[in-house]
């Protein structure tokens, strides 16, 4: 296997629902990401395209949409479904192509315009895709099921509703420092415990809003190429979980989970992030930098656990002393998380491994985490789908 | 139990009422031993033979594992006649199956909720059809 290096990567700036087309939000992430490559376009080998679910055929082939702008070369596009961690598909399969010595420069992008409101289902037979059930009988927009296992969390581990606060302050005290953000003002405690109960324990400012966006990534293992970019930030590993038999978690669409464990909470995210550890060599403790899925205050919590990062229940007081801020020994989302950004299913994960990259190259300005030397960009898409990226420079 | 005549589930195999007690539907696999919820929810065990899975109807009763309340509609295509919202749902455990299902909670007082509370299976009317019949969905309430 040979090793693999971004050396070039462009963002779309989040932002709310929008009537443009998807496909040109994508062509301004990767226009950037080959301008900071210093890459033509013909250079190109293979596209791994996530897949924009609401946008039809269009966003079925969205690989095939961005080629056609930039000028079809007939080379491999793959387009490709995992939920929120579509993009961590993508970054994979165009990792595992370069590392087998199938192609030596390839692109992974995400671009996706999310719905007004809510996500709803997407099909109406309910015996194949249950996803029907929940939205028609169940009444369960997604945060109910994060809403759901705070509860638990609380009664077994004493979270309070200040800790769930206190991830919104932190979140948007880095967003408001990072020009990618949607979201940039500045919440104090207060008043986030005056914002609304969407789902208790849940409050609006505590759950992430869907968003538009796109991000681009250009990966080689052309030692040429890497020679002549700016600050080549190497993947150590890129890996996929699925979700294991036993594990307790209500996950989203589902209406069941099982009520003895036999595996751990976030089983596909646990999956993933000890698949990366194993191939990379490295582990919770080396990492300077992590972004993880904070799709509500429960999320930033848990995650701390499910990858290790400290002991079950312990990710409270990490937060509370500070141990997760940049500064401390591990910085955890210093973009300002999914609470600054909102989701953009197809293209968060690769957002996230830029923010990653951004600070391994220090370009992050005011939020930079000095001295960043490795990074971990986790995951988390509904009914068991996750992607970790472990990178140094 | 109230009068059931003229009821009918939003989306049938869910919810039965035939034998006099609400229960929700579910499958057993005599293999594994795992409970799906709904049937079709296939959730063996690694290595499972698969064979022998049997429609079974779940305990009429478990307790609240964990709930919450929406204090937001809930979007299409969900739809109620009456307004419902705010309202619970709860993740309710069957003990002897060893499985946790939501479901909405209804005729409860929200603030009495406490995980571990004994709750029953019931039903919550949705919306009247055209063939006049009360459309209906499962739902979970406090034992009093």
């Amino acid at each position: 296997m040979r090793d693999v290096y971004i050396i070039g990567t462009g963002i779309h700036p989040w932002m709310g629902f929008s009537e443009q087309v998807f496909a040109d939000f994508a062509a301004v992430a990767v226009n950037d990401a080959l301008k900071d490559a210093n890459l033509e376009w013909q250079k190109i080998e293979a596209i791994m395209a996530g897949i924009f679910i609401y946008g039809g055929n269009a966003g079925h082939l969205s690989g095939q949409y961005l080629e056609s702008i930039f000028g079809e070369t007939g080379i491999p596009v793959v387009n490709v479904y995992n939920a929120c961690a579509t993009g961590s598909a993508s970054i994979r399969m165009a990792y595992n192509s370069i590392a087998a010595g199938e192609t030596d420069t390839a692109l992974a992008f995400g671009a996706d315009v999310s719905p007004k409101g809510f996500l709803t289902a997407k099909s109406d037979n309910a015996v194949q895709d249950r996803d029907v059930i929940r939205w028609k009988m169940g009444g369960l927009p997604n945060p109910i099921y994060w809403a759901l296992e705070c509860r638990k969390r609380m009664e077994k581990y004493g979270t309070t509703e200040e800790d769930l606060a206190l991830v919104k302050v932190l979140m948007s005290e880095y967003g408001s420092k990072n020009p990618h953000a949607r979201f940039k003002k500045q919440y104090s405690i207060e008043e986030v415990l005056n914002s609304v109960y969407v789902c208790d324990p849940l409050r609006l400012f505590e759950i992430c809003p869907v968003s538009t966006g796109a991000a681009a990534l250009i990966v080689t293992a052309d030692e040429e190429l890497i020679s002549k970019a700016d600050n080549p930030v190497k993947i150590n590993a890129t890996t996929m979980g699925s979700a294991m038999y036993g594990d307790p978690t209500i996950r989203i669409s589902a209406l069941s989970c099982p009520s003895v464990p036999e595996a751990p909470m976030l089983s596909e995210s646990y999956s993933a992030s000890r698949q990366a550890y194993e191939k990379s060599g490295i582990g919770p403790e080396d990492i300077d930098v992590l972004e993880l899925p904070d799709n509500s205050s429960w999320h930033y919590l848990v995650y701390l656990e499910t990858c290790g990062f400290c002991k079950d229940g312990e990710a409270d007081k990490m937060l509370r002393d500070g141990e997760t801020k940049i500064g401390a020994k591990l910085a955890v989302n210093p973009s300002g998380g999914f609470s600054s950004h909102g989701e953009a299913l197809s293209a968060q994960a690769i957002w996230q491994v830029i923010e990653c990259t951004n600070q391994l190259r220090g370009r992050c300005g005011e939020r930079q985490v000095e001295g960043a030397k490795v990074a971990m960009a986790q995951t988390y898409g509904l009914m068991g789908n996750s992607g970790t990226t472990i990178m140094t420079i | 139990m109230e009068n059931m005549v003229n009821k009918v589930a939003r989306i049938p195999n869910l919810v039965d009422w035939s034998t006099g007690e609400v229960r929700l539907m579910s499958a057993k696999c005599n293999s594994c031993g795992t409970y799906f919820f709904p049937r079709e929810h296939y959730q063996h065990r690694p290595g499972c033979s698969r064979e022998g899975v049997e429609d079974v109807l779940l305990a009429q009763k478990g307790k609240l594992a964990s709930y919450t309340i929406q204090y937001y509609p809930c979007p299409a295509p969900f739809k109620t006649e009456k307004k419902i919202t705010p309202y619970g749902i709860g993740l309710v455990e069957f003990e002897d199956e060893k499985i946790q299902i939501t479901g909405i909670i209804t005729d409860t007082d929200l603030k009495s909720l406490k995980i571990g509370m004994e709750m029953e299976t019931t039903i919550l009317d949705m919306y009247t059809n055209e063939e006049k019949q009360q459309v209906v969905t499962w739902a979970f309430k406090a034992i009093k």
